[in-house]
């Protein structure tokens, strides 16, 4: 049996109402919302629907096509996990998750440009109260503020193609922006852009990131860098690869951002010296590098990033908040050998970073691979060169964060387990399980590349672009 | 006419976001470029001369020449999105102003 996608919006959004009048039982209703809409997510009816009984053009639809499956199934998964992990730092924020998840689904399904920018609204509206809860109000003020200005440039842009197109549905809008010159195009692409950037935490619009995500707990931390900046990311991706593909001009000046956030965000990692600010940059160098690949049109690959940085960053932020709360402090360096009686979480940190830094045998060997070969395939070796570079830096910090959590002491001794930090443990049962669980999945997707890629795009490609660059099929040596 | 207007009307609310830091001057900021978007947006769907957009006995002549209702459609949606976010920086500008006792973010320092 398949469900109408619109479920996907309106059982959180009804539930976010419910938990707000039934306060006693709201951890519960949360609980129910996620996990119906983790189930839900595998059975909802491919195709375009339409909303309101106004046939497609005229009233709002919602198109779920492989992207957009790829983009629900990976927010609600990692929504689900979000608060398996710390469900005590999530059950407060009930109706606000709850909200937020609806915002989140609606904007990767949503086939209209207005619809879109209500439900980055509600999304955006959510993340504000969430980044709250670091208790540093001015910095949710200032994401606040980022944010609005953001989405009236956002609107901006989206009326002025309206006047010009006099159209919001994104079909339409595609057919009829194809008849424009790219003179005219020029300025609404860049204000949506810059709408979008914000959310997608390009610089120079992620100003908010470093106040928001560094002080973010074990839940508010997953939120932001994966859930959130997937959804943002997936609809980064249907803008700029389908909707309004941008022309040369425009389309050197996003691919440039892009560029120059991932080398920014990469260098400032390196520089940090406390954990979830070096996870930050490098998010904001995911980001950077899967807005490259989108707006070039390689949409297979970018995807291939964005959920290799969720998987990953789900892992690492966790940890990160919940070293954080334990020990009270998240500087690497004071807190040596802490993985030395947390071995289960210490392996799933590992392998989420080394998968982030493109270690074969792991889903980010793929994820890197793809995009490698997707530019050199087309004949461009700057960019490779940029990503190479990148990596080398992200390999470095990774290392370097790895190497001390795993061994206390100074470089060159024997690190013993009494100069460790302490041994508190990380994660409760359940949040460990669920953090060793991401990781089998980082593990069995990078020795199966082609059934992972399978599973993002059955057809083969997204959006019209080739899908997998290059086949990893494990296949007899020798000659054949 | 109007339209440079409200566009004006933007780039003024921008002006007021850049150059203060106070938190509720801020809000104000952001209020006029929301107006501004706004009165855009009317300003984008109006036709001269055109009637309300409803059909009706007294009104059919509506049916020939009547301004864009899907731009007022927008308009009503967008306040309401700006009337809650406004609601919400006011909360955060109360609690900055419980924790450090000014609105003036230029006073608190590096809160990081």
């Amino acid at each position: 049996m398949m469900f109408n996608p619109v479920l996907l919006i309106a059982i959180p959004l009804g539930l976010a109402f419910i938990a707000v009048i039934f306060k006693k039982i709201q951890k519960w209703i949360l609980a129910l919302g996620i996990i119906v809409n983790a189930v839900l997510v595998f059975f909802v009816e491919k195709g375009e629907t339409a909303i309101g009984g106004f046939k497609i053009p005229f009233g709002i639809s919602l198109v779920l096509d492989d992207f957009s499956a790829a983009g629900v199934i990976l927010i609600n998964i990692l929504a689900l996990a979000a608060i398996v992990i710390a469900f005590k730092k999530a059950e407060k924020f009930a109706p606000v998750i709850l909200a937020g998840l609806a915002g989140m689904n609606g904007m990767i399904l949503t086939g209209d440009l207005f619809n879109l920018f209500v439900f980055m609204e509600i999304t955006a509206i959510s993340a504000y109260i969430l980044s709250s809860e670091g208790r540093k109000p001015a910095q949710s003020f200032n994401y606040l503020v980022i944010g609005s200005v953001g989405s009236v440039f956002y609107l901006l842009g989206l009326i002025l193609l309206y006047n010009q197109t006099g159209t919001l549905n994104m079909v339409l809008m595609t057919e009829k922006t194809g008849f424009l010159e790219q003179t005219v195009l020029l300025l609404p692409v860049l204000l949506i852009f810059v709408g979008i950037a914000v959310e997608a935490k390009l610089l120079p619009m992620a100003g908010w990131v470093r106040g928001v995500l560094g002080n973010s707990n074990s839940y508010t931390g997953v939120m932001f860098a994966s859930v959130y900046s997937s959804a943002a990311l997936f609809v980064f991706g249907r803008i700029f690869s389908q909707v309004l593909v941008p022309g040369t001009t425009v389309g050197i000046v996003i691919i440039t951002i892009a560029l120059v956030t991932f080398a920014a965000g990469q260098a400032s990692a390196f520089r940090s010296k406390s954990l979830r600010q070096v996870l930050l940059y490098s998010s904001i160098a995911q980001s950077g590098l899967a807005a490259a690949l989108f707006a070039t049109g390689f949409v297979f690959p970018a995807v291939l990033v964005v959920v290799n940085n969720a998987i990953g960053k789900l892992i690492m932020f966790s940890a990160a908040g919940s070293l954080e709360e334990k020990y009270g402090t998240d500087d690497y360096i004071g807190l040596g050998g802490a993985f030395n009686k947390n071995t289960l979480t210490g392996i799933a940190f590992t392998i989420a970073a080394l998968s982030l830094t493109g270690l074969p045998l792991l889903f980010g060997f793929y994820a890197k691979l793809n995009v490698l070969a997707a530019y050199l395939n087309q004949g461009t070796f700057f960019v490779p060169a940029v990503v190479l570079l990148g990596t080398i830096v992200e390999g470095a910090y990774f290392i370097k964060i790895l190497i001390k959590l795993w061994a206390p002491g100074k470089e060159g001794e024997w690190a013993d387990a009494d100069q460790s930090v302490g041994d508190k443990r990380i994660f409760s049962y359940t949040g460990t399980i669920a953090v060793i669980l991401a990781a089998v999945l980082v593990v069995l997707s990078g020795l199966l590349p082609d059934t992972a890629g399978k599973l993002i795009a059955p057809e083969g490609g997204l959006l019209g672009d080739d899908g997998p660059a290059i086949s990893l099929l494990i296949q007899k040596g020798g000659d054949q | 006419m109007i339209k440079f207007a409200s566009l004006l009307l933007i780039v003024i609310g921008l002006y007021g976001i850049l150059s203060t830091r106070n938190v509720i001057k801020i809000l104000v900021g952001i209020n006029v470029m929301e107006i501004g978007i706004n009165i855009f947006i009317i300003a984008i769907g109006f036709v001269n001369g055109g009637a309300a957009p409803i059909l009706s006995v007294d009104n059919p002549g509506s049916l020939l020449k009547f301004v864009d209702p899907v731009a007022q459609a927008l308009v009503l949606t967008s306040i309401v999105i700006g009337l809650g976010v406004t609601a919400l920086g006011l909360v955060f500008a109360r609690k900055i102003h419980k924790k450090h006792g000014t609105y003036d973010l230029s006073e608190i320092g590096g809160e990081s």
